[in-house]
C-alpha cells in the first residue's frame, strides 16, 4: 500500500521541485565540468595503450573505455586494442554490452591486459526491459533471454528470426515456403488468440515497429493465395543489431499493453561511439540446394488418354529427374558496411547494407537496401540527449513461390506422368494459338485448376512485391536531477508496399477470368505513428530500501490506406495489363486495401523497490483506450503485474560452490483490444449502383481479450559460475476470446463477434550453460535449451459444447485447422476410416474404404523442443555448431495424398508390383480383405479430398542447424585492424526426420494452416563462407 | 505457488489505488483525446443513412441486391443450385471430381456447400428485405417498392422451402433463436405475401397508369408494374401447382385466382421475367467458360436427341473428346465418378455462344406458364384446352431459342433416347450407359390418359426450363416423377437416398444445430422423418412409387 501511495505523490511532487532542483543540479554540473576539463588538462598526460579480450581469450572491439568520473575515453578496436591519454593513478571504465563492467586503476604506463567477464556469468549485468528501460539483471522478477549480435550475424540468413531457431528456449520459429524473403511465424510460449495476431511485438530502441507483411497477407487456404512478400521483422539488416532480448512472458512485456500479450521481442541496434573511427565491412556468401525431394516410381507409364501415371508398365524404368531440369541452386550475398565515430559530445553511426538472394525457384529474388544514420548528441552539459535513428529500406521481391495448389509450380513439376518427357513442356511452355493470331497459350499436359506448366507459372504468372519503408525514431531525454529524468520520444514507421501480379493469357480459366489474362495490384501504405513522454524517477532514500519507477503516457496510431485493382472480368486486349484494359465487373475493379484505422493511447506506471539488494518487488499498472472498441463502454482498461525475486545467495549463506541463487515469482495481466471497425458494423456501397447490407450483427458488448499469466523460476551459478541454470515455470490463460460466430442464419446476418472462452498454456523453459574447458588456448562452452508448451482450449462458447472454430476450412480439402474444447491450438482435422470394433478397415463393395466425417487427426506442434549449441576456440580458431530438435506433433502431407493418386509415388508402384494396396479390411459381406487395387484405393484415399489419417506424419525432427568456423587471420597492417574468415552452413544434416517434408515450415504464418505440406517448397541447405573486415 | 496467490490479493488493492491514480493523469495527459474514437473506429468504406436518401436510395438500393442473389454471382449460384437442382434435375453434371468424386452429385451431401442457399435466402433476400420493413417502413413509405420486395422474397424463398421443407419463414428476426413453420405454413404465407403485392401494384398502377419509379432499381422489367403484375400472378401459378398433391383445394383456388386476376399472366416471350443488368454476368457461361465446371447431364442429351429436337443445336455445344463421340450430343451421367479433367471435359455442354456473358437468367418465362395452365385444364380446373396450352408452351419455347418447330409437335414416335458413355465401363467404375426409361411422344395425344398427358407436359416443360430452370425442375420431377430421369451411377448416400427414388431433399445446414438448436429441432419434427435426403418434403407425396401416379 506504501509503495503506491508513493505514486500518487510523485506526480505532483515532480511538478513543482523540477525547476528548483534543476537550478541547482545545473550549477554542480557546472563546476564538475570545470574541474575535469580544465584543472586536471594542466597535469602531465601519458599514453595508456592496452588490450581488452573476453574470458574466452578473443580480443573484443568496440569496448568503450572511459576515465572514470570524466567523459574522456575512446573505444577498442577489431583486436581488442585502444590507446587513450590518461593519467597514472585515473580508472579507467570498460563496458560493453553483453559484458560486465570493469573498473581498472592505472598504476603504470605499462601497457593494460584487461578481461571482460560474460555477461551470463555476472549478476550486475544491465538488461534492457519494456520500453527501453535498463535493469539490473538480479532485480528482474521474469524470465528473459539475450542473444548477442555476432551470434545473429555469424551465419547470415534472409531473415533476422530464423537466426534464433534453436536458440531460445520457449520460442517457435516456423519459416514460411515462400522463398527468398519469405515471412517467419514466431510463437512465444504458445498461441493465445483464436483471432489476431499470435506473433511477438518487435520493438527497436524502446520502441514498437510494426511486422506488416504487405496487403496480400498469408494464404488461409490450401488453395493458397496471393504471394507472401516478405513480413516487417526481415526488412531489417541484422548487421544493425546490436543484442536482441526475447521478454516471453507477460509480466515482462506488460508495459507495453495490449500489443505485447504474445511476448516482445526487443532490439536493440548499434550506435557511434567516441573514440577512434572505425570502419567495418562484411560480406557474405551462400550457397542453397533443397534438402530434400519426393519419391517418384519409375515403372508405370501414363493413363491411356489421361495425365496420371496409372498406365502399363514401361519396358525400361524412367530415368528422367524432372527436379534437376527444374530448381536451381539458390544463392545469397550480402555486403554491409558500417561507420562509426564520435566524441564525447555527439557520437555518429552509419550503415549499409546490400542484400541480394536468389531462391532455388528459378527466378525468384530478393534485391535489398538498407540504409541507417543514427546520430547522438549530449547537450545543456550532458544534461539532455537525443538520439535520431533513421531507416530507409527499399526491398524488391519477384517471383515469390506459389503455395498451396494455386500459382505454385511444384504440383504440375511432381504430378507430371512417369515415363513422358518434360523438356518440350518446359522448353514450349506457351504455343502459338493460330486461331487467336499466333497468341501464345499454355501447353501443358492436364487441364486442371490444381496444376499449370511450371514454367508457365513461372513466366505467364509472374509477381513482383516492392517495399519502401522508413523508420525513423526520435527521443529526447533530460536528466533533470540524479534522481529523475524525463523521456520524450516519437516513432513514424512508414511501409509503403505495391505487390502485381500478371496472369497471361492462356492461365487456367479457374485462376484468371475470361480468356484474355488479368491481373492484380495493390498499392498499400500502413503508417504506425507512436509517441511517449516517460518520466523515470528513482527515490533518493537511505536505508534498506530503494525505490525506483516511472511514469508515462503513450499514444499509437495505426493507418492503412491503398487501393487495391482486382481483376474484373480480365482484360479486353490479351495479355496488356493496364488499368484502362480491365473489363469493369459488378464487383468494381479498383476498391479500397481493407481499410484499418487505429489508436491506442495509455498511461501506465511501474514502481520497483528492493530491500537490501536480495528482495525485489515490481509493480506495474498500465491503463489503455482503445479506439477498436469505440461504441462499446469497454473502450478503457486496465491491466496490472506483479513480481517479486529474491536472491537467496545474498539473503543466507549458501555452500561455497552456489556462487548465486536467485528465485522470482509473477502474475500479470495483458487486454488485448478487438479488431477494426467490428463494433461499428455499417452498409458498404457496391459497385453498380447499388449498396450491401451489413451482414454483421452487432454486438456493443464486445470487451477486450484478457490473458492472465502467472510464472516463477529458479537461476542458479554453479562452480564459479562455469555453469549456469535457469528454470522458468509458467501458465497463461487468456478468457474472454474475441470469436467469429455464425448467428442463426434466419437473423439476417451471417457473421458475429463475442467474447468467450478460455485458451491456456503452461510450459517450463529451461536453459544450461557450462564451461567444459576454460583455458587461454583452448575453451569449451556448452549449452542446452529445452522448453515445452501444453496449448488447451478449455473452454469456447459457453452452452455450447461442440463448438468449433475453424482456423482454416477445409474448402473441399482434406486438411481442416480446427480450435475446438478439450483440443489445442492447431489440431488438424480431416477424414479417417470407418472401421469395426476390431479394427479393421471397412470397405464398400469397390474396395474403396467408409470415411468418418472430419475429426482429429493430429497436431503439429511439437511437444517439446531441444537446442544444444557448442563453441570451441583454440588459438586463432573458433567453432560453432547449434544441434536442435522438435519432438512430438504430427503433420500432414497432402502432395503425398496426390502423389499417390495420381500414381506417381513410390508407394502407388509399390503397390502395383505386389498386385494392390495391402488392407486390413472388411467388405459389406463381412468377409476379410487383404488386397485393395492401388488406383482403386488412392483414388479413394489419396487426392485433394482423401483420408487425412493415412498421411500423418511423425513432426519430429532432429538437424544439424547451423555450424561454422572461423579464423582470425593475424594481421600486422595499420589500415586493416582485423580480418576475420569463417565457414558457415545452415540446415545441414537431418539426424532425423521421417515426415516426406520438413515438419518446420509453415505455408502461412498467419492463423491456420500449421503442419501441412501443400507442395511446399522444400527447405534448403546453405553452405557458405563469410568475411569480416575492420578498419 | 503459494507466493503468487498471495501476491495477488495483495495486488488487488494496489491494483484499485493504481488505477484511481493512472486514470486521473490519464485524465490529465490525455484530455478529451478518446472523443475522436467513433471516428476513428469507422469503416471509410461505409455508407449512412444519410447519405442513401437522394433519390430514394434509402428504399431502392436494396434492391439490386436482393435481385442478384436470387441466383447470386458464379460461386453462389454453383454451390445454391449448379451442384444441386440442376444436377438433381438432369440438366447438368460437372466434369470436375469435386471432393474426390464424393459430393452432392453422388448423394454425399456437402454441408458447405448446401449450407450457402440459407445464407443466400437469409442474409441477402431476407435480411433486405427485413431492413426495409423495420428500417425504412416500406410497407406504408411505399406499397408499390414493398410489393416488389415482396415477390422477390417470395420467389428466393419459396426454392429455400422447397429444398428443404419446413423453414423459419414468420419468425425471422424476431428473436434469437427461430422457430420453423411448416411447409404448408410457408406456402400459405406466400400466398397471402402475393396477396399484399398484387393489390398494391393494382392500387399504384389505377392511380399512377404510366409510372416507373422503381425502373432504376429494376433488374427484371425496366420499372414496367403491370409486368411485375403478371410475373405476380405466374408466380402465384407456379407455386399453386407445387401443391396440388398435398393441398388440392388450396392449389386450385390459387391457381384459379392467378388465372383469373386482371392483371394477367406471362403469356409471351416479352413478359419472361429474367435479370439483367447492373453488371450482372450470366452465372452458367462463368461457371461453364471460366472455371470449366460444366458439363450438360445424360438425361437432356437422352430426350434432345431422342426427339431430334431442333432446339439441341442452340442448347448444347457437340462434345469434343473423347473420339467417339467428338460431333455428338452426349452428356454426363448423374454421379459418374468423373476422373479428373480433362477426362470427362468434352462432353457436351451449353451452348456459350448462345448463352453468353450477358445474356439474362431467366427466373420465370412464358413457355412455363402455357404448361402450367395446361396442366390446370388437364385437371379439369379450368375449360382451356390442355392440348392448346401444350403446344403453345412448345412454340413460345422454340421462339425463345429463335427455332422452328417444323413438324416436331406432330412427331408421334420419337421418344427418350438410350445412352452410352464410352468411357466407362473401366477398372473399378460402374458402367455409366443405360436404356432411355420413358416411351413418352411429342404429338398430344387426346387419347392418351391424363397421367400420359401429365408426363408429356412436364416433360417439354423440363426442356423449355433449360438452363436456369433447375430448381423449379427438381421441384417438377419430386412432384410428379417427370421426366424420368437417369438415376445416379454411384451412390453415397451411406443408404440414405434411394438410388431408385432419387433424392428428396438436402439436409439442413450443420450451422443450424448449432446457432438455431431448438428451431431445427422443430423444423425436423415438421418434417416428419429423419433430417436427411431420403426424406420427402410436404408436397412431395409422389414418394416411394418407382412408377409416377398423379391421377
Amino acid at each position: 500500500m506504501k509503495k503506491s501511495l508513493l505514486l500518487t505523490l510523485i506526480m505532483p511532487c515532480l511538478a513543482l521541485g523540477a525547476e528548483a532542483r534543476l537550478k541547482a543540479t545545473n550549477g554542480d554540473v557546472n563546476a564538475r565540468y570545470k574541474e575535469n576539463y580544465t584543472v586536471k588538462s594542466i597535469k602531465a598526460i601519458e599514453t595508456i595503450k592496452g588490450t581488452v579480450k573476453d574470458s574466452k581469450g578473443e580480443p573484443l572491439a568496440g569496448v568503450s573505455v572511459t576515465i572514470k568520473g570524466t567523459t574522456k575515453g575512446t573505444q577498442s578496436d577489431v583486436n581488442g586494442n585502444f590507446t587513450l591519454q590518461a593519467n597514472v593513478g585515473d580508472v579507467l571504465v570498460f563496458s560493453y554490452v553483453g559484458f560486465t563492467k570493469t573498473e581498472v586503476a592505472i598504476t603504470s604506463t605499462n601497457p593494460l591486459s584487461v578481461v571482460l567477464a560474460d555477461d551470463s556469468r555476472q549478476l550486475t549485468e544491465v538488461v534492457v526491459t519494456a520500453l527501453g528501460v535498463k535493469r539490473s539483471e538480479k532485480s528482474l522478477v521474469y524470465a528473459n533471454q539475450v542473444v548477442g549480435g555476432n551470434e545473429l550475424n555469424t551465419v547470415k540468413t534472409d531473415n533476422l528470426m530464423n537466426s534464433l531457431n534453436g536458440k531460445v528456449a520457449g520460442m517457435d520459429v516456423s519459416p514460411s515456403t515462400s522463398g527468398v524473403g519469405g515471412s517467419v511465424k514466431v510463437i512465444l510460449r504458445g498461441s493465445k488468440n483464436a483471432l489476431g495476431s499470435n506473433q511477438p511485438l518487435y520493438v527497436i530502441d524502446g520502441v514498437p515497429i510494426t511486422n506488416s507483411s504487405n496487403a496480400n497477407g498469408q494464404p488461409n487456404s490450401t488453395y493458397g493465395g496471393s504471394p507472401d512478400g516478405g513480413d516487417g521483422i526481415s526488412n531489417l539488416n541484422p548487421d544493425d543489431v546490436e543484442s536482441i532480448t526475447v521478454l516471453e512472458g507477460a509480466a515482462a512485456s506488460a508495459l507495453y499493453g495490449y500489443q505485447a500479450a504474445n511476448g516482445v521481442i526487443l532490439i536493440t541496434t548499434k550506435k557511434g561511439k567516441a573514440g577512434t573511427p572505425q570502419i567495418n565491412f562484411s560480406s557474405s556468401y551462400t550457397n542453397d540446394a533443397i534438402s530434400y525431394k519426393p519419391k517418384f516410381q519409375t515403372e508405370y507409364g501414363v493413363t491411356p488418354g489421361g495425365n496420371q501415371s496409372w498406365g502399363p508398365k514401361l519396358s525400361s524404368p524412367a530415368t528422367a529427374d524432372n527436379l534437376k531440369d527444374y530448381f536451381v541452386n539458390g544463392n545469397n550475398v550480402t555486403n554491409a558496411f558500417n561507420f562509426s565515430s564520435g566524441n564525447e559530445l555527439a557520437q555518429t553511426y552509419f550503415s549499409y547494407a546490400n542484400t541480394s538472394a536468389n531462391g532455388v525457384q528459378p527466378t525468384n529474388d530478393l534485391h535489398r537496401n538498407n540504409f541507417t544514420f543514427r546520430e547522438i548528441g549530449h547537450f545543456l552539459n550532458n544534461k539532455m540527449t537525443v538520439d535520431v535513428n533513421t531507416n530507409y529500406i527499399n526491398q524488391k521481391i519477384q517471383n515469390t513461390p506459389g503455395e498451396g495448389f494455386y500459382y505454385n509450380t511444384l504440383p504440375g513439376l511432381y504430378l507430371f506422368p512417369v515415363g513422358v518427357d518434360i523438356l518440350p513442356y518446359k522448353n514450349d511452355y506457351a504455343v502459338a494459338q493460330p486461331a487467336r493470331n499466333g497468341l501464345p497459350t499454355q501447353n501443358w499436359i492436364a487441364n486442371e485448376d490444381v496444376q499449370q506448366n511450371p514454367w508457365w507459372i513461372l513466366y505467364k504468372n509472374p509477381n513482383y512485391s516492392t517495399r519502401n519503408r522508413a523508420l525513423i525514431n526520435a527521443s529526447v531525454k533530460y536528466d533533470f536531477a540524479d534522481w529523475f529524468s524525463l523521456t520524450a520520444r516519437g516513432n513514424v514507421d512508414r511501409v509503403a508496399d505495391i505487390t502485381q501480379q500478371n496472369l497471361y493469357a492462356g492461365t487456367n480459366p479457374v485462376l484468371t477470368p475470361g480468356l484474355n489474362g488479368s491481373f492484380s495490384r495493390t498499392d498499400q501504405t500502413l503508417t504506425q505513428t507512436y509517441g511517449d513522454l516517460i518520466a523515470n524517477f528513482k527515490i533518493p532514500m537511505k536505508g534498506a530500501f530503494k525505490i525506483d519507477g516511472l511514469l508515462g503516457a503513450s499514444i499509437t496510431d495505426n493507418n492503412t490506406v491503398g487501393t487495391n485493382f482486382s481483376p474484373g472480368l480480365g482484360l479486353a486486349i490479351p495479355n496488356v495489363f493496364t488499368e484502362q484494359n480491365v473489363l469493369t465487373a459488378i464487383t468494381s475493379n479498383a476498391s479500397t486495401v481493407s481499410p484499418g484505422h487505429n489508436q491506442v493511447q495509455s498511461v501506465f506506471g511501474s514502481l520497483n523497490v528492493s530491500y537490501h539488494g536480495w528482495a525485489y518487488l515490481t509493480l506495474t499498472e498500465r491503463n489503455d483506450w482503445s479506439s477498436a472498441l469505440a461504441y462499446t463502454n469497454n473502450e478503457s482498461y486496465s491491466y496490472p503485474s506483479v513480481g517479486l525475486s529474491f536472491i537467496i545467495s545474498d539473503m543466507v549463506k549458501l555452500p561455497q560452490f552456489i556462487t548465486y541463487a536467485k528465485v522470482r515469482g509473477s502474475y500479470a495481466e495483458v487486454a488485448t483490444p478487438v479488431s477494426t471497425y467490428i463494433t461499428n458494423p455499417q452498409n458498404l456501397s457496391a459497385a453498380g449502383g447499388s449498396f450491401t447490407f451489413n451482414i454483421y450483427e452487432p454486438n456493443p458488448i464486445l470487451k477486450p481479450t484478457d490473458t492472465k499469466s502467472d510464472e516463477a523460476g529458479v537461476d542458479l551459478k554453479l562452480f564459479d559460475n562455469r555453469l549456469s541454470f535457469n528454470f522458468t515455470w509458467y501458465k497463461s490463460n487468456s478468457y474472454n476470446q474475441f470469436i467469429q460466430y455464425t448467428p442463426a442464419i434466419s437473423s439476417g446476418y451471417s457473421t458475429g463477434y463475442l467474447n468467450a472462452g478460455n485458451i491456456q498454456n503452461t510450459g517450463v523453459e529451461l536453459k544450461l550453460a557450462y564451461d567444459v574447458v576454460k583455458s587461454n588456448k583452448f575453451s569449451w562452452n556448452t549449452a542446452i535449451n529445452y522448453s515445452d508448451n501444453q496449448n488447451k482450449v478449455i473452454q469456447l462458447q459457453p452452452g455450447v459444447p461442440n463448438e468449433q472454430i475453424q482456423l482454416t476450412g477445409n474448402g473441399a480439402n482434406a486438411y481442416e485447422s480446427v480450435l475446438a474444447v478439450g483440443g489445442s491450438y492447431d489440431d488438424i482435422y480431416g477424414v479417417k476410416f470407418q472401421r469395426n470394433s476390431s479394427g479393421q478397415i471397412l470397405l464398400n463393395a469397390d474396395g474403396t474404404p467408409k470415411t468418418t466425417d472430419y475429426e482429429k487427426v493430429g497436431n503439429p506442434n511439437p511437444k517439446f523442443q531441444l537446442g544444444w549449441e557448442n563453441t570451441f576456440n583454440y588459438g586463432k580458431f573458433t567453432l560453432n555448431f547449434l544441434v536442435d530438435g522438435k519432438f512430438g506433433g504430427q503433420v500432414l502431407s497432402m502432395t503425398q495424398m496426390l502423389m499417390d493418386s495420381y500414381g506417381v509415388s513410390v508407394a502407388s508402384g509399390q503397390a502395383r508390383d505386389n498386385g494392390g494396396v495391402t488392407v486390413n479390411g472388411v467388405d459389406p459381406s463381412g468377409n476379410a480383405v487383404t488386397k485393395v487395387n492401388a488406383q482403386t484405393w488412392y483414388g479413394t484415399v489419396g487426392g485433394r479430398s482423401g483420408v487425412a489419417e493415412n498421411y500423418m506424419f511423425s513432426a519430429t525432427v532432429v538437424r544439424l542447424r547451423t555450424a561454422s568456423i572461423g579464423y582470425n587471420f593475424p594481421v600486422e597492417n595499420s589500415f586493416v585492424k582485423n580480418l576475420r574468415l569463417s565457414l558457415i552452413g545452415s540446415n545441414l544434416i537431418y539426424f532425423y526426420k521421417k515426415a516426406p517434408f520438413d515438419p518446420e515450415i509453415t505455408m502461412s504464418t498467419g492463423i491456420g494452416l500449421s503442419g501441412v505440406d501443400v507442395f511446399n517448397q522444400p527447405t534448403t541447405r546453405r553452405l557458405g563462407a563469410s568475411l569480416n573486415v575492420t578498419f | 505457488m503459494k507466493k503468487i496467490t498471495f501476491l495477488k490479493k495483495k495486488l488487488i488493492g494496489i491494483n484499485t489505488l493504481g488505477k484511481c491514480v493512472l486514470i486521473a493523469a490519464g485524465a490529465l495527459l490525455l484530455g478529451g483525446c478518446t472523443k475522436n474514437f467513433n471516428a476513428i473506429n469507422t469503416d471509410p468504406t461505409g455508407i449512412t443513412d444519410a447519405q442513401t436518401q437522394a433519390d430514394f436510395n434509402n428504399l431502392g438500393g436494396y434492391y439490386p441486391g436482393i435481385q442478384q442473389n436470387i441466383f447470386g454471382e458464379e460461386g453462389d449460384y454453383q454451390l445454391c443450385q449448379n451442384l444441386n437442382s440442376d444436377c438433381y434435375s438432369g440438366y447438368y453434371m460437372s466434369p470436375d471430381p469435386f471432393r474426390g468424386n464424393i459430393n452432392n452429385q453422388d448423394y454425399s451431401l456437402v454441408d458447405g456447400w448446401n449450407s450457402d442457399v440459407y445464407n443466400m435466402g437469409y442474409v441477402n433476400v431476407m435480411g433486405p428485405v427485413g431492413h426495409l420493413a423495420n428500417l425504412r417502413h416500406a410497407r406504408t413509405a411505399s406499397p408499390h417498392f414493398w410489393a416488389i420486395a415482396l415477390i422477390l422474397q417470395v420467389q428466393a424463398m419459396s426454392r429455400v422451402t422447397d429444398y428443404y421443407g419446413p423453414i423459419p419463414y414468420s419468425k425471422v428476426g424476431a428473436a434469437a433463436t427461430t422457430p420453423y413453420d411448416s411447409q404448408q405454413q410457408v406456402y400459405n404465407q406466400f400466398f397471402l405475401q402475393l396477396d399484399t403485392a398484387v393489390t398494391n401494384l393494382q392500387a399504384y398502377i389505377a392511380a399512377n397508369p404510366n409510372a416507373t419509379p422503381f425502373a432504376k432499381f429494376d433488374m427484371v422489367y425496366a420499372g414496367s408494374y403491370p409486368e411485375w403484375l403478371k410475373y405476380a400472378n405466374s408466380l402465384r401459378l407456379r407455386l399453386a401447382m407445387h401443391i396440388v398433391n398435398a393441398d388440392p383445394a388450396t392449389a386450385k383456388t390459387q391457381a384459379l385466382k392467378a388465372i383469373n386476376n386482371t392483371g394477367g399472366l406471362i403469356t409471351t416471350n416479352g413478359d419472361n421475367a429474367q435479370l439483367t443488368g447492373f453488371g450482372y454476368h450470366n452465372p452458367i457461361w462463368w461457371i461453364g467458360t471460366s472455371w470449366t465446371d460444366l458439363s450438360v447431364g445424360a438425361s437432356l442429351t437422352s430426350y434432345l436427341n431422342g426427339y431430334n429436337d431442333p432446339r439441341i443445336s442452340k442448347m448444347l455445344s457437340p462434345a469434343t473428346s473423347p473420339a467417339g463421340i467428338t460431333g455428338q450430343y452426349v452428356g454426363i451421367r448423374a454421379g459418374t465418378p468423373v476422373g479428373g479433367k480433362p477426362m470427362y471435359n468434352g462432353y457436351s455442354s451449353p451452348n456459350f455462344s448462345v448463352i453468353s456473358e450477358y445474356t439474362p437468367m431467366i427466373l420465370m418465362n412464358a413457355s412455363e406458364v402455357w404448361f402450367l395452365k395446361a396442366e390446370a385444364a388437364l385437371r379439369g380446373w379450368t375449360t382451356e384446352s390442355a392440348q392448346t396450352d401444350y403446344e403453345t408452351g412448345v412454340n413460345t419455347s422454340m421462339s425463345q431459342w429463335g427455332v422452328s418447330a417444323g413438324g416436331y409437335l406432330s412427331d408421334k414416335t420419337s421418344t427418350q433416347a438410350d445412352y452410352v458413355d464410352p468411357l466407362t465401363p473401366q477398372a473399378g467404375v460402374a458402367n455409366a450407359s443405360i436404356k432411355a426409361m420413358s416411351t413418352i411422344t411429342i404429338a398430344w395425344d387426346n387419347a392418351a390418359t391424363n397421367e400420359q398427358n401429365l408426363e408429356r407436359i412436364i416433360t417439354q416443360k423440363w426442356i423449355a426450363n433449360f438452363p436456369c430452370g433447375g430448381w423449379e425442375s427438381w421441384t417438377d420431377y419430386r412432384r410428379t416423377g417427370y421426366p424420368r430421369l437417369f438415376p445416379v451411377v454411384v451412390n453415397n448416400s451411406g443408404g440414405t437416398i434411394s438410388t431408385a427414388l432419387q433424392i428428396r431433399r438436402i439436409q439442413y445446414p450443420a450451422s443450424e444445430y448449432t446457432s438455431n438448436a431448438s428451431g431445427v429441432q422443430g423444423g425436423v419434427t415438421l418434417l416428419g422423418g429423419p433430417d436427411n435426403g431420403g426424406t420427402p418434403v410436404w408436397w412431395d407425396t409422389n414418394k416411394g412409387q418407382a412408377v409416377p401416379k398423379n391421377f
